[in-house]
């Protein structure tokens, strides 16, 4: 597929090392911001995350992380992406980088417009631009590629129509992707943000954070805005949406990092009885299982990564990859969050508790894009054809 | 003989990774028992006899032994490609206490005198070991144990029972721990020894389990003198001994190999049945397969350190934890996609199904307790690894 990215033929322990480098300039980065307290803040707001940040994060490099070099993004992989995402979870970065360049500069890029890519991936890496991805409608399950939008063209252009819903980041978006049915299947178009101004509206998150709904009623876009037709509008999506996927996991992880960290912490500090409350056996193996949980989600994720990093892999073992490790951590979040509240008695269930901003990251997080039980059917489905295929 | 072991070993740790498993995997298959495959239970010995005996005609029966003392002497790496091979093709394992525990500790803590008498019969599987640690009384809390061996003169006379043995009744001796000094703190007074189970005063019996296997046995030592050179190690350092256990008898008992053995027969069984499509079934299948799926991945980190040399840290306890506690979950859904076939004895099924449900979940009861219990293990992790302070 032409627009693939052009990760460098390195060695594998030159990988490594930019990996390992890649994550500790995001920790630091990540570490130095006062992120949580800033989350904390901009609960309820819109857009609910700072174009300033933004900026930042796109000196850093990480809006462009997929894109390719000659659009001016890094060129890199999946595992660089996660290596990233794990610090904004950690760190609970309200900014919707996944949702923006994953899904929104992912489908732009995997479509079969030059003309669109050259204009707009140069303008999502420099953090001018921040593209959107509507997708989802309502009553269609999860499913990306199940949009029933209407694309009818006339002389005028291409008018849209139908409403989108959750679209994460839409709030502040200078441009949306939006999906809609044509006579002939399903297609992509570049509709720019001045265009859909009038059909937004906020909804807010369970972590506080903004999506918007979108009205397509009325909308008109010149037939070049069409990204991708039939056929290939699918293979972008499922692409762009696998790779929000790893992204989205490692964002988790880095969540699920966080939060046991924290509750560790707090075993070794709060005293009852006249003792450290860590130092019970029923307290102790539940921090076991906690740690369990982590260490599997990041063991997963790893080799999750390293597999679907094959060239050239299929979209179907990409997808079961993808579904495998976002069923896992959408999982882990919560089992590792809903514990550490628990774990804290009654300051976790406070509002000044970090923990609950946590636990509704992950609530958010983990339903985003599909739950565990979503996944796990996606992987069935997708493991059994790859394994008919085979 | 020597030229030829040394020629042997060369040409296995030069062989590519791809080569190796090759010539491991037309083996196995070529001549491993097919009526032996993917047991749920160990099989007695006379029936895995005959395969054991071609692994020592071939100069397999020891893969991580020194090339010296009659071993492959593979490589991490090498070595985890051979169990690999094995567990993929379902290979049982063998009563083996005395290549993957003694021998190692044998060549770490022994005198050269009981290197050269002990290690060859043990290659051979002239020798057969069982480990004599717990007893009635002393179970996971080991370093309570009171078997006792008194000295005298250069004997030293043991009295005491151990139980849960596995493979005692195919055993001819055992290695076991016992008091050598009351007085000293409880880890302190501990010595090795090995033990010839033919002399006067041994004697074994064997315990059914709860699957009705008689897998493991309870052992008696009524003044049994044992000549001191079969201490290993020094006296009342035998705790030391005990617990240099190696990389990979750490990650063996955290292998997923028990897990993926049951799922394969909860799809068979499902296949039987013919509940494969059905979504409630469909639902907590693929989610047993993700978790094994991840499992796997957890044990290919554990394995990644030991390849590469590295000694496991106390988390490793947690993939022992994973894996028993994953078999048993399946092996408890297995029972209940039988339905009223689950509740018919093992072995008495007739024509009303071939899958065995009843026997995989008995077996998976004991794994999550022998070993070190889930609950010890999740203790070690909450110390050595999180930090929690003790009670």
């Amino acid at each position: 597929m032409s627009g693939t990215t052009d990760i460098p033929e390195s060695e594998p322990a030159e990988r490594a090392e930019r990996i390992s480098m890649l994550r500790e300039s995001a920790g630091r980065f990540c570490a130095a911001g006062e992120h949580v307290k800033r989350s904390r803040k901009l609960r309820g707001s819109v857009p609910g995350f700072d174009r300033e940040v933004w900026k930042q994060m796109a000196g850093m490099g990480w809006t462009g992380i997929l894109i390719p070099g000659r659009f001016g993004g890094l060129g890199l992989g999946s595992m660089e992406m996660a290596a990233v995402a794990e610090s904004l979870g950690r760190y609970l970065l309200p900014e919707p980088l996944v949702a923006s360049t994953m899904l929104g500069a992912g489908a732009i890029l995997y479509g079969e417009n030059e003309t669109i890519k050259k204009k707009i991936l140069p303008a999502v890496v420099s953090g001018d631009v921040i593209p959107a991805l509507a997708w989802r409608e309502a009553g269609h399950n999860g499913d990306i590629l199940a949009a029933s939008a209407q694309a009818v063209s006339s002389r005028e252009g291409i008018r849209l129509s139908g409403r989108k819903h959750l679209v994460v980041g839409g709030m502040e978006a200078d441009g949306f992707v939006v999906s809609a049915r044509n006579d002939h299947g399903l297609c992509l178009y570049w509709v720019p943000g001045e265009a859909a101004t009038a059909g937004l509206a906020p909804v807010e998150l369970a972590d506080g954070r903004s999506a918007a709904t979108l009205d397509l009623s009325g909308l008109r876009v010149p037939g070049e805005n069409r990204i991708a037709g039939p056929g290939r509008a699918e293979e972008a999506l499922s692409r762009a949406f696998d790779e929000a996927l790893f992204a989205t996991s490692a964002e988790l992880l880095g969540v699920i990092s966080s939060a046991f960290a924290i509750t560790l912490d707090y075993l070794k500090t709060r005293k009852q009885f006249g003792k450290l409350i860590g130092c019970y056996q029923a307290l102790q193996h539940r921090a076991v299982d906690l740690y369990a949980a982590e260490v599997t989600c990041r063991c997963a994720l790893d080799e999750v990564l390293a597999e679907a990093g094959a060239p050239d892999i299929r979209a179907q073992p990409r997808g079961a990859l993808a579904s495998r490790i976002k069923a896992r951590c959408s999982r882990a979040s919560l089992v590792v969050t809903r514990e550490a509240v628990q774990l804290h008695g009654a300051i976790g269930i406070s509002d000044e508790c970090d923990i609950g901003l946590f636990l509704k990251r992950a609530i958010t997080l983990s339903a985003w894009l599909g739950g565990a039980d979503f996944h796990r059917a996606r992987y069935a489905e997708l493991a059994d054809e790859e394994a008919a295929h085979a | 003989m020597s030229t030829t072991k040394q020629h042997r070993e060369e040409n296995w740790n030069a062989l590519g990774d791809d080569a190796f498993r090759r010539a491991v995997r037309a083996f196995i298959e070529e001549r491993y028992p097919a009526e032996l495959r993917f047991l749920p239970f160990r099989p007695p010995w006379r029936e895995l006899k005959p395969w054991v005996m071609l692994l020592v005609e071939k100069g397999w029966s020891a893969p991580n032994w020194p090339v010296k003392y009659g071993g492959m002497g593979l490589s991490p790496g090498k070595l985890l490609i051979f169990i690999d091979e094995q567990e993929r093709w379902g290979v049982a394992r063998a009563p083996d206490h005395g290549i993957v525990q003694v021998g190692p500790m044998l060549i770490q803590f022994g005198s050269e005198e009981q290197k050269r008498n002990v290690l060859p019969g043990m290659r051979t599987f002239e020798t057969i070991w069982c480990q004599g640690y717990s007893e009635p009384g002393s179970g996971s809390d080991l370093a309570s144990l009171v078997t006792e061996a008194v000295a005298d003169g250069d004997h030293f006379v043991i009295n005491g029972r151990k139980i849960w043995t596995s493979f005692a009744l195919d055993a001819t001796h055992t290695y076991l721990l016992a008091r050598t000094d009351r007085k000293a703190k409880q880890q302190e007074g501990i010595t090795f020894f090995l033990v010839d189970l033919s002399l006067p005063g041994a004697a074994r019996r064997g315990i059914k389990n709860i699957a009705g296997a008689t897998e493991y046995c309870e052992m008696v030592f009524d003044g049994v003198r044992v000549h001191r050179s079969n201490i290993v190690g020094e006296l009342n350092k035998g705790w030391t001994v005990a617990k240099s256990v190696l990389n990979f008898e750490r990650l063996n008992s955290g292998s997923p190999r028990r897990a993926q053995f049951a799922f394969e027969r909860l799809r068979a069984l499902a296949q039987e049945r013919g509940v494969l499509g059905e979504p409630d079934f469909r639902k907590r299948y693929t989610e047993l397969r993700l978790d094994l799926a991840d499992l796997k991945a957890v044990y290919a980190y554990f394995a990644d350190q030991v390849k590469r040399g590295q000694p496991l840290g106390a988390d490793v306890s947690i993939l022992k934890v994973m894996s028993t506690e994953l078999n048993q979950r399946i092996t408890e859904f297995m029972l209940e996609t039988a339905g009223d076939l689950g509740l018919v004895a093992a072995g008495e099924r007739g024509d009303i199904g071939r899958v065995d449900a009843l026997t995989p979940f008995l077996d998976s009861r004991g794994r999550t307790i022998g070993a070190g219990t889930s609950e010890i293990h999740r203790n070690v992790v909450a110390k050595r690894v999180l930090g929690l302070p003790a009670a």
